[in-house]
């Protein structure tokens, strides 16, 4: 039976060969965008699930509650952990101390100052205990290697690169930032790639015992670093809001004594959120939003979708064609179930073909996956979920498909199938077929609006006014240690020497930058001001490297130590000061500091992302925390200017690697999520036109067919062509309409909010919504228009004699 | 065999019913060979298809075998259908997609016959035809007498004891009709019950007796 069946189906695809073909393209590249979207999510929701522990493990972090505002961080102080440990005994706690931008040097018999290694994704010091929360695989070693002080961990690729294999690296000494000897006594598997917290040196906590200040780790309850983190393994049967309720009582206890302009409270994040709340500093490489996979999800359920639309749309046209098959096999003895497990056969051929299709053009497109989502990992297709997946979608995708058509044909009355073709298939499925078609493009034109939004948006921020210079300007990650600060002044003089330097500003942070250093102020002797306020450290070159502008007064003068300050236009407005000029020799204090004078006001420029307000800033000078280099350039020899800066670098400082980034390319890291969400829009957008052309262009091929004799009579009747075309795409064009209106409302909604994600976004104008009617009309009459357009100029004595 | 008891049909045509067939009654024994003439448009086709079992009759009773049809559930009439009735029709109506061989095969197909017995049987019937050069063939191979062939075999392939044909020799030339009627007459002789629809005077001298159809009632029965 099911033999026979199959061998029907088959025979029935091949002389339906352009019906087929249009479904086995629709539905394949549905499947294959599912897929991807799948293996995407499925990816993102995998992190940290390797670990045993998943559901007992919590960090420990921290909101500042101000007046109006809630802050949040990943981090706690650090005498916290001792304290936690006295008062929650059921509970085991691991701490980790991470730094980033350090460099580790391998010492080589050749070279004298050794190979050195920037690690840009961390090093950290991690207590023992941390691996009683976090499990991790140790190829040679245990936790107990971290034990003693100047120890260090490396996992096997890290070993490989400072030393050729993991095995040559046991016993062997790095010294991390030119300053603490460290000796290797431990190696651990590479972490999985969807962790967040991959680990690849590890040095022993107990290390920052003497280097604690070099790396933010103070002993204080006064300060919060989300560098520190305190990490939690609940025993199986404590709750999390148990220790929640303690946790509030013990910030009451330690944090309520300081006397702060916030309220301090410490809680349970469970690790489960670690990958999905931007709230917290990750130390993983990107932290996904929720919304975002559901967005992703949503796209990949709509498109597979539109791929069944044009399947059922195609097939309950078609059974016009086939009411005849039916009927005869009515009569020869074929009850209804016979009949749909046939028609459903069928379904489930052109579907297994597809999926086919689908895994080769997943299969093909999965390595530029980077290009949509954040993930670096080489990641395969052939793996238990993904085959689950598969199998799933093609059951889904063959019901949905074919259960319809399927009904419907079964249904027929055999003589009335045998007798009047035309009759039966003009009532069934129209108006379900209109549903279908009104679906569709509904799912196209909110794409559309998507799109055209998202693109605006972006096209909006690269050209936003930033109120600094962007372009030309190479920052140079340096040292703060005591040596390299002593040789700045010369370095700086050796850099101007350079024809296309133009300038040379030393600093802790370029203009813009997502660093959240921020204090509690005071402003004219009074008390504290009950917002916080972010600081910048600079020499006085800061203004004319970055291209800011002054309002009034001028700038700091140059000293290694806190002077003269400078404020921003938002710090004058919030607090509440109308003329500018009024601050200039009024004094701040910034945390239990002394009090310092306004010497000027700089013009306002965003401090942050556009998604955020500008914050009140202020601008000082401490060349302690002069971590970073901006040099502007002239752009032309870029190469050549770039390569003498090189050299100057290495000259004065051979124990550092040199590492430089262009300053536009950082401010467009900022924004790598929304530039993938928008290329994705990009992408599904047009799969969606394609597919929902594809269903349109099938069913216009149909009508053409069946509509050769009207139109060889009207024509005989001295009908126009014009006239004829609309025949064809008078319904296509209403249908259209009708789904604008319904496309309206959901773009509106969604990408009314996704802009919200930006303080500084463009209004929603109606031309987004004008674009995506005038171009989906004029898509679908291209479409339409060539069958349109041949059946309604055929010789109409030729289509009434093919009756 | 059959018998009908007042059997009436009819459609709301502008909201008041036409009669198609009217009172109908009507006894037809096991082994007969009956023909049904009558006008175009008078009914003929309906009443095959109420006998067929592919139509329902708006009132009246139809036993088959003993068996109360009318008051039948789909399910089991479709069982007795598929056991004991055959169909041939004017157009042929043979699956364009199938072969010549598949198209016989079909009926058993759908009365879940073993694949062994089912091979035994075709290959039967095609010789018993004398079509097996053209097993392999599509429909639209063959000639219309070839067609007919094939749809009457199909017809007889799971041994009906009713044979139904809506003018069979409709769609082609006289000598080929006469091979079919011969064929009808020596099935018939080997207890076949057959009811045909005709127009040709000469074709329903085959058969044993004669029904004449006028607006849907029965005018005489010779
Ligand atoms: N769906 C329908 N709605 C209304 N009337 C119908 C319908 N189907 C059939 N009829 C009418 O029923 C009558 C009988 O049709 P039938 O096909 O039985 O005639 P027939 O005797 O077989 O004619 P012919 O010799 O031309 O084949 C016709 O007048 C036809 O118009
Ligand atoms: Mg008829």
């Amino acid at each position: 039976m099911l033999k026979n069946y199959f061998k029907t189906a088959w025979r029935s695809i091949v002389r339906n060969k352009a019906f087929s073909l249009i479904n086995i393209i629709g539905l394949s590249i549905g499947i294959a965008a599912s897929l991807l979207l799948f293996i995407v999510v499925q990816y993102e929701l995998s992190y940290d699930t390797f670990q045993p522990n998943y559901n007992r493990i919590y960090r420990v972090a921290t909101q500042d509650k101000f007046d109006k505002d809630i802050t949040y961080n990943s981090g706690i102080p650090v005498p916290a952990l001792k304290a936690l440990r006295a008062e929650f005994p059921q509970i085991q706690f691991g701490a980790l101390q991470s730094a980033y931008g350090s460099q580790v040097t391998v010492p080589a018999d050749k070279n004298e100052t050794g190979n050195k290694f920037i690690e840009e994704t961390g090093v950290f010091f991690i207590e023992p205990q941390l691996f009683d929360v976090f499990k991790y695989q140790w190829l040679t070693g245990s936790p107990a290697s971290l034990k003693d002080p100047n120890n260090v961990v490396l996992d096997e690729k890290t070993a490989t690169k400072y030393f050729g294999t993991w095995q040559q690296a046991i016993g062997k000494t790095v010294v991390l930032d030119n300053a603490i000897t460290l000796k290797v006594n431990g190696i651990l598997k590479n972490t999985p790639a969807n962790s967040d917290l991959p680990l690849s040196v590890i040095i022993s906590y107990v290390t920052l015992e003497k280097c604690g200040q070099s790396y933010n780790h103070f002993d204080t309850w006064n300060t919060t670093s989300s560098n520190f983190n305190i990490m939690a393994l609940l025993p199986p049967a404590v709750k999390m809001d148990d220790v929640d309720r303690g946790l509030l009582q013990f910030s009451k206890n330690h944090y309520q004594p300081l006397q702060s302009n916030s309220i301090k409270t410490n809680f349970l994040q469970p690790l489960s959120t670690f990958h999905f709340d931007r709230r917290f500093a990750s130390f993983g490489d990107h932290v996904t939003s929720k919304s975002t996979l559901l967005t992703l999800s949503l796209i990949g359920i709509f498109i597979i979708l539109m791929a069944c639309v044009n399947f059922i749309n195609l097939a309950t046209a078609l059974s016009v064609n086939r009411s005849k098959e039916v009927g005869i096999r009515k009569v020869l003895g074929s009850n209804r179930s016979q009949l749909f497990g046939q028609i459903m056969s069928e379904t489930a051929v052109i579907v297994g073909i597809s999926i086919l299709a689908a895994l080769g053009i997943t299969w093909a497109v999965l390595p530029y996956i980077k290009h949509i989502a954040s993930i670096q990992e080489q990641l395969s297709l052939f793996t238990i979920q993904n085959l689950i997946m598969v199998v799933s979608i093609g059951i889904i995708v063959t019901l949905l498909a074919g259960l319809y058509p399927s009904l419907v044909l079964s249904k027929y009355n055999p003589i009335t199938a045998l007798k009047n073709k035309m009759v039966t298939a003009g009532v069934s499925g129209v108006s379900l077929r209109r549903g279908l078609v009104i679906m569709q493009f509904t799912i196209s034109q909110v794409l559309i609006i998507a799109t055209t939004v998202a693109i605006s948006q972006m096209n909006f921020i690269s050209k936003a006014e930033l109120g600094f210079n962007k372009e030309g300007v190479l920052i140079l990650n340096g040292k703060s240690d005591s040596i390299s600060l002593s040789k700045q002044s010369a370095f700086k003089q050796q850099l101007l020497q350079i024809p296309g330097v133009q300038s040379v500003s030393f600093n802790n942070d370029p203009p813009s930058s997502d660093n959240l250093w921020s204090t509690n102020f005071a402003y004219n002797h009074q008390p504290d001001e009950k917002f916080q306020i972010s600081l910048k450290f600079t020499d006085a070159d800061y203004l004319k490297t970055f291209g800011l502008q002054l309002l009034t007064g001028r700038s700091p003068v140059e000293s290694d130590t806190m002077r003269e300050v400078m404020i921003n236009e938002t710090l004058v407005k919030k607090l509440g000061i109308k003329n500018p000029n009024e601050v200039i020799g009024k004094v701040i204090r910034i945390g239990r500091n002394q009090w310092y004078p306004v010497v000027g006001v700089v013009k306002d420029f965003k401090t942050s992302s556009l998604r955020e307000d500008i914050k009140p800033t202020l601008i000082t000078t401490r060349k302690t925390f002069y971590y970073c280099t901006g040099i502007k350039i002239r752009t032309q020899q870029l190469a050549n200017t770039q390569l003498a800066i090189q050299k100057v670098w290495n000259q004065f400082y051979p124990e550092y690697a040199y590492s430089s980034q262009f300053f536009d390319e950082n401010i467009e890291r900022f924004y790598q999520q929304e530039e993938q969400l928008s290329l994705l829009y990009k992408i599904f957008a047009g799969l969606a036109i394609f597919i929902s052309c594809l269903g349109l262009y099938g069913l216009v091929s149909f009508m053409a067919v069946q509509k050769t004799k009207e139109v060889g009579i009207r024509k005989v009747l001295g009908a126009s062509i014009i006239s004829l075309l609309q025949l064809f795409s008078k319904e296509f064009t209403i249908l259209i309409i009708v789904s604008f209106f319904i496309s309206v409302p959901v773009a509106w909604y969604m990408m009314h909010s996704w802009l919200n994600n930006f303080v500084y976004r463009i209004p929603l104008s109606s031309w987004f919504f004008i674009t995506a009617i005038v171009s989906s009309i004029a898509i679908a009459w291209i479409t339409v228009g060539y069958k349109a357009i041949k059946a309604a100029i055929a010789n109409p004595v030729k289509a009434l004699r093919s009756e | 065999m059959i018998e009908l008891k007042h059997i009436s049909k009819w459609y709301q045509v502008g909201g008041k019913p036409t009669f198609i067939l009217k009172d109908i009654n009507l006894t037809i024994k096991e082994g007969e060979f009956v023909s049904i003439m009558g006008p175009s448009g008078s009914g003929k086709s309906t009443l095959l298809h109420i006998l067929g079992m592919l139509d329902d009759a708006n009132e009246g009773e139809y036993h088959f075998m003993d068996q109360p049809v009318h008051s039948l559930k789909e399910k089991q009439r479709s069982q007795i259908y598929k056991q004991h009735v055959g169909f041939v029709f004017q157009a042929y109506h043979l699956i364009d997609e199938l072969t010549v061989y598949e198209n016989i095969e079909t009926p058993l197909i759908y009365q879940n016959i073993k694949t062994n017995e089912r091979k035994a049987m075709v290959a039967d019937m095609i010789d018993r035809f004398n079509i097996v050069g053209k097993k392999d063939l599509f429909p639209t191979q063959l000639s219309g007498g070839q067609q007919q062939l094939v749809g009457i075999a199909r017809a007889l392939i799971a041994k009906p004891k009713l044979l139904l044909a809506d003018e069979p020799t409709g769609n082609l030339n006289s000598k080929q009709g006469e091979e079919i009627m011969d064929l009808f007459k020596q099935l018939n002789k080997e207890g076949v019950t057959i009811i045909q629809v005709t127009h040709s005077e000469k074709n329903a001298g085959y058969g044993s007796h004669i029904i004449n159809l006028l607006d849907g009632r029965i005018e005489k029965t010779n």
